[in-house]
């Protein structure tokens, strides 16, 4: 079988429509190499055997993946409640979805900031577990990701819930599933390759967060500084290759994570 | 008056859009294969739906063999569907696609493998069993979306139109197996086609829905094989 899409042409026409591609892709790999080429052996040693740097790395790991995973969690009812069904204020709660994904992530920490600073947010800050379990603890990063990664997890899983023709789910009932069956055996495994899409995308959205974090949870070492902030407190202190060694290893786990997603088979919403 | 045995429908009112039955009649006799023809937008499909339970009837009755079934959840209904475009669940093999019913029943590995390799043989596409359903041809696809109606044992078969997007030599290969296996499982049938030929070859009885009324037609006689569309109109209801 003949693949169009591999076909080389040679008509000036598509070598014309690549040069906008060619020169971007260009800028980012220029980008990614000023990084590369700027990491020397000396700062590369100082943060494999930093323990607060290693920490900062793991936390940045740990709390995305958490949030992320709680991301997905709330996303696949609601993306196919919205996908399914007409609710009241519908339109309504459209709208407030679209809200943590055009908003500034600065203005969403600090509307969280000062949520904790009312009764109920006190309450629930502190009402629990006097040292506080948000605001500058772990929780509170997990917290700030999830509340503006999960929107989008939302939105992405929904198009996957939209794409997907009802008449699988209602042609399953007929063989004997009932709703919790269908949604499970036919529609999760009818939306893998978008779901795979929607984790990768809060993922990476969620990952290099900083603004927000930085209020909520502060750059306290071994405790709340995650990889964004590091190479914040780093730069603010001179340490610029430290810094460079740090969005290195950024850019290298988001290349595998990458990879990984490619290789898991996800497509659809942005691939 | 409703026949227990078989499956009627009576007096379903059932409204969508601007669309709508009232008090809609049809009786498919035990074991009987009934072709419903009709133009397009008259509602056939609509029919099928509402036997299978994927739309409600505001009133009215669906009785197969004897009970009532308008108010069983759609799980529960036993009722085979093959819809126009077969419906393959594409993440899986045509295996596991025809013992998904069996899968969710809970019936034991060993008893769903015995039961997918008896009614693949009996459809001939014991070769396609290890496939995905992406690479196979439409009668293919047509084939696995009956056997995994079939292999459930239901107590009525509604097919929709299944050979609709076949070329017309598979399409006649298929109506004598349809028609044979039928027999074989002594099942009661509603297809709707609107192929003169296909309804020649595999009804029993044949009725066209029209102004939302099933008109019959006399019974199918098979037995003149020249291929004309041997049949007359028999009004039995407005």
């Amino acid at each position: 079988m003949i693949d169009n899409k591999k076909i080389k042409y040679k008509s000036p026409f598509y070598l014309i429509l690549s040069l906008p591609l060619i020169i971007y892709v260009v800028i980012v790999l220029s980008l990614i190499y000023c990084v590369f080429s700027r990491i020397n052996y000396d700062a590369l040693t100082i943060v494999l055997n930093d323990s607060a740097l290693l920490a900062s790395i793991r936390l940045s790991l740990i709390t995305s993946f958490i949030s992320t995973a709680l991301a997905i969690l709330v996303a696949l009812p609601s993306g196919y409640i919205l996908s399914r069904k007409k609710l009241p204020g519908h339109d309504f709660i459209d709208t407030i979805l679209d809200l943590p994904i055009v908003l500034p992530p600065l203005i969403i920490g600090l509307s969280v900031l000062i949520f904790f600073n009312t009764a109920i947010g006190r309450w629930l800050d502190r009402g629990i577990w006097n040292e506080g379990l948000f605001i500058y603890q772990p929780l509170g990063i997990v917290l700030v990701q999830f509340i503006i990664g999960c929107a989008i997890t939302i939105r992405v899983t929904k198009s996957g819930f939209d794409s997907l023709d009802e008449s699988f789910e209602q042609l399953a009932m007929t063989l004997g599933a009932n709703r919790f069956q269908t949604f499970f055996k036919v529609v999760l495994p009818g939306i893998t390759p978008t779901l795979i899409a929607a984790t990768v995308i809060t993922w990476a959205r969620i990952f290099g967060l900083f603004g927000p974090v930085l209020l909520i949870a502060g750059t306290m070492r071994n405790h709340t500084e995650i990889m964004p902030t590091s190479i914040f407190l780093e730069i603010s202190i001179g340490r610029i290759e430290v810094a460079l060694v740090l969005g290195a290893l950024m850019i290298l786990i988001s290349t595998i994570a990458l990879v990984l997603f490619k290789k898991l088979g996800g497509r659809g919403f942005l691939w | 008056m409703v026949n227990t045995f078989g499956l009627t429908l009576e007096n379903i009112c059932f409204e969508i859009g601007s669309f709508q039955f009232k008090n809609l009649c049809m009786n498919i006799n035990p074991k009987e294969y009934f072709v419903l023809t009709g133009p397009n937008g008259t509602g056939k499909t609509l029919i099928i739906k509402i036997i299978c339970g994927i739309y409600q009837p505001s009133s009215g009755k669906i009785v197969l063999n004897g009970r009532e079934i308008q108010d069983i959840p759609i799980w529960e209904r036993n009722i085979g569907y093959v819809p126009q475009n077969a419906v393959l669940f594409a993440s899986r093999t045509v295996s596991a696609n025809i013992e998904f019913g069996l899968e969710v029943r809970k019936i034991e590995r060993s008893k769903r493998k015995e039961k997918v390799q008896e009614i693949a043989g009996l459809l001939n596409i014991s070769h396609l069993l290890e496939r995905k359903p992406n690479g196979l041809s439409g009668g293919e696809q047509q084939k696995v979306a009956l056997a995994r109606a079939l292999v459930l044992k239901p107590s009525a078969l509604l097919l929709d139109e299944p050979l609709s997007a076949i070329d017309e030599s598979t399409r006649d290969e298929l109506c004598k197996e349809l028609r044979s296996i039928q027999q074989k499982l002594s099942i009661t049938t509603l297809h709707i086609s609107h192929n003169k030929e296909e309804m020649r070859m595999v009804g029993d009885r044949i009725g066209s829905l029209q102004n939302g009324n099933i008109i019959e037609m006399k019974s199918n006689d098979r037995t003149t094989n020249d291929g004309k569309f041997n049949m007359t109109y028999q009004k039995t209801q407005n």
